[in-house]
């Protein structure tokens, strides 16, 4: 069975569309309105904790632990990164603030995900003391 | 399409009609006061309104017609049923909690001038005097309703009044058959039921360090109250804040290792005395004092960054923002 | 024969390694995780074409299970497993339709799939599906590494005609 080849021209028709077609949605995807105020925390894909950004008033940091791997997860108003990780990679730091959008903050490595999110699934509150 | 659209909006319309929510919003007690009540009308919120303004007029320190105000004048008083009562409930206080709540305190808070708004810092001589005349034993009260201060003691229910306000209006609100209410007299907050759906009532604890909120927690009948010298406090002019809740052992603003102190129970005046008392007392005092009661259930944020809370709010304390990176110690009843 | 077949790929394989060293020892690209020129694919491209896909497919193997070694990190390994694999798949289909001049396009659209198939085990390991949403930025980034680890593999496949 012979086919007929694709003329070079024609394939590089085919990959500079669909690079472009990527392209665009990469950077769609990464300057997507910061809607989601809430960012969620995954281990292992089980749901941690969900911090909601636009009520943080100050910066703090916590620590994920599993088996040794340990991620700080710094907080600020907004934003939210992982500030130091024992990863082999380091991928998940460099990754910096994750202020909105959609693309998630990863460590492959610790299985950790930290996902924006349009709400933290709790309740509001009904009233404050104090 | 337009027509299930349309029917769609009906219903909810009908829901949401089904849910009425009346809800009352005046000025009492140095604060704001908000109702609000599931199935209630509007003149049974108004009634409530009359009820806290009423209390008012008994036990306000700073108006001179008060009941209060006619005792530490006169230093001998025939008084109504209320302000017997609570002044009974204040001098029990005192003595269940080791003085560490002092209704007697009064002359030392006026000499700081948080009363009338003008602070100053009072030299020492001043407060040495002023603490001789500051004992809740000296409170008397005879069976027939009237009560007796020696010369120079003047009291202050001004740390249990909104508790106890909070307490009569649920009681109104419960005769008049309102299942769900939530009753909040700037910050001091009374929790009627549950929610119209049946759900718990979410109640986030005001922020010691500023704006925002430092935990979450659901409830249902009962009372929250928050203490913590945040709330109302100035600046001397060395630069030293001074905060508005006493400590009638020295006769200053508190300075113990305490942010805030919330007591979450049954009674509004209990909690409202004992977030008062908890703040006053320090962690490891008031600690103690936990452990040896089951009346109500605490929250103490410490300032070492540690969070004390009773053993029974294990499953529904949750901290929020910067405190949830805060140790929480669990403090068992013995 | 045997010997000479041995040697030969034991040699590529050997280069991929250490172009895989050189390469993981240098300052990542991008923030994104996943985004790499992967130039150990040029030895891959090379043996898929000028040698033939059952040796490649040696070449391959050993150097994804070496560099796990290489590198200490073996939780990599699932991934690079996984895009190898989707890689070489397209690739093989890819070669009965691409002349000698077209190499770089099997390249092209195999690094995408190295891509797509290390994303997915992402997604399996991680059980989130939202990072799907790196799928464009991974694809595209791909493509740009794919064309040009493709045209170094063409143009060492043109240069070392003849039997290696």
């Amino acid at each position: 069975m012979i086919r007929k080849r694709l003329t070079t021209r024609l394939w590089i028709l085919i990959l500079a569309a669909a690079f472009i077609a990527l392209s665009a949605a990469a950077l769609a995807l990464r300057h997507a309105a910061p809607q989601h105020a809430v960012a969620v925390v995954y281990l292992d894909g089980e749901r941690l904790r969900a911090i909601d950004l636009s009520e943080e008033a100050a910066t703090w940091q916590f620590t994920v632990e599993q088996d040794g791997m340990t991620n700080r997860i710094e907080v600020r108003p907004g934003g939210i990164r992982i500030a130091e990780a024992n990863c082999p990679d380091q991928t998940c730091v460099r990754q910096g603030w994750l202020e909105g959008g959609v693309t998630p903050i990863v460590c492959l490595p610790h299985r950790l995900v930290i996902r924006p999110e349009s709400d933290t699934g709790e309740a509001p509150l009904d009233a404050v003391a104090g | 399409m337009k027509r299930s659209l349309a029917i769609l909006l009906t219903l909810l319309a009908l829901f949401s009609a089904a849910h009425a929510e009346s809800c009352r919003t005046f000025f009492a007690m140095d604060t704001v006061m908000t109702l609000r009540a599931e199935e209630a009308s509007d003149d049974l919120l108004a009634d409530c309104e009359a009820e806290v303004l009423r209390l008012e007029a008994l036990l306000s320190a700073t108006d001179p017609d008060s009941e209060i105000s006619r005792l530490n004048r006169t230093g001998k008083a025939v008084l109504s049923r209320d302000t017997f009562g609570l002044l009974q409930f204040a001098r029990d206080m005192g003595k269940r909690t080791g003085g560490a709540l002092d209704v007697t305190l009064y002359p030392v808070v006026r000499a700081w001038g948080f009363t009338t708004g003008q602070t100053r810092v009072p030299g020492e001589a001043e407060l040495e005097l002023l603490l001789q005349r500051v004992d809740y034993r000296q409170i008397t009260l005879h069976a027939d309703g009237t009560a007796q201060l020696p010369e120079g003691v003047m009291v202050d229910l001004g740390s249990i009044a909104k508790g106890y306000a909070s307490d009569a209006i649920a009681d109104r609100l419960r005769q008049a058959g309102v299942q769900s209410a939530l009753i909040d007299l700037g910050g001091n907050l009374y929790c009627l039921g549950t929610k119209a759906d049946g759900s718990d009532w979410r109640v986030g604890i005001r922020s010691p360090l500023g704006d925002g909120h430092c935990a979450a927690l659901s409830v249902q009948n009962c009372a929250v109250v928050t203490s913590g010298n945040y709330e109302r406090s100035f600046t001397a002019a060395d630069g030293t804040r001074y905060g508005h809740i006493f400590d009638p052992g020295t006769g200053c603003p508190v300075e113990g290792d305490l942010l805030s102190a919330t007591v979450i129970g049954q009674e509004g005046a209990l909690c409202d005395a004992l977030s008062t008392a908890l703040f006053v007392m320090g962690s490891t005092r008031a600690t103690e004092y936990l452990a040896c009661q089951s009346e109500v259930e605490a929250i103490l944020l410490c300032e070492d960054g540690r969070i004390l809370a009773s053993a029974g709010l294990r499953e529904t304390l949750r901290p929020m923002g910067e405190f949830e990176a805060w140790e929480i110690q669990w403090i068992e009843a013995e | 024969m045997q010997i000479q077949r041995l040697t030969r790929n034991a040699l590529l394989t050997g280069l991929a390694l250490i172009i895989f060293s050189i390469e993981a020892a240098l300052p990542a690209l991008s923030p994104v995780p996943g985004i790499k020129l992967g130039l150990s694919n040029i030895i891959t491209v090379y043996a898929m074409f000028a040698i033939g896909p059952r040796d490649a497919l040696a070449i391959l193997c050993a150097r994804i299970l070496l560099s796990a070694f290489v590198t200490g990190n073996v939780s990599a390994l699932m991934y690079s497993a996984a895009g190898g694999a989707l890689c070489y798949l397209i690739m093989l289909l890819l070669r009965r339709i691409l002349s000698s001049k077209q190499v770089w396009i099997a390249s092209v659209i195999g690094a995408a799939f190295h891509n797509l198939g290390q994303i997915l085990v992402a997604v399996a390991i991680t059980r989130t599906v939202g990072l799907l949403a790196y799928l464009p930025v991974l694809l595209a980034s791909g493509m740009i590494a794919g064309l040009f680890t493709g045209l170094c593999g063409q143009m060492l496949a043109s240069r070392l005609k003849g039997p290696l």
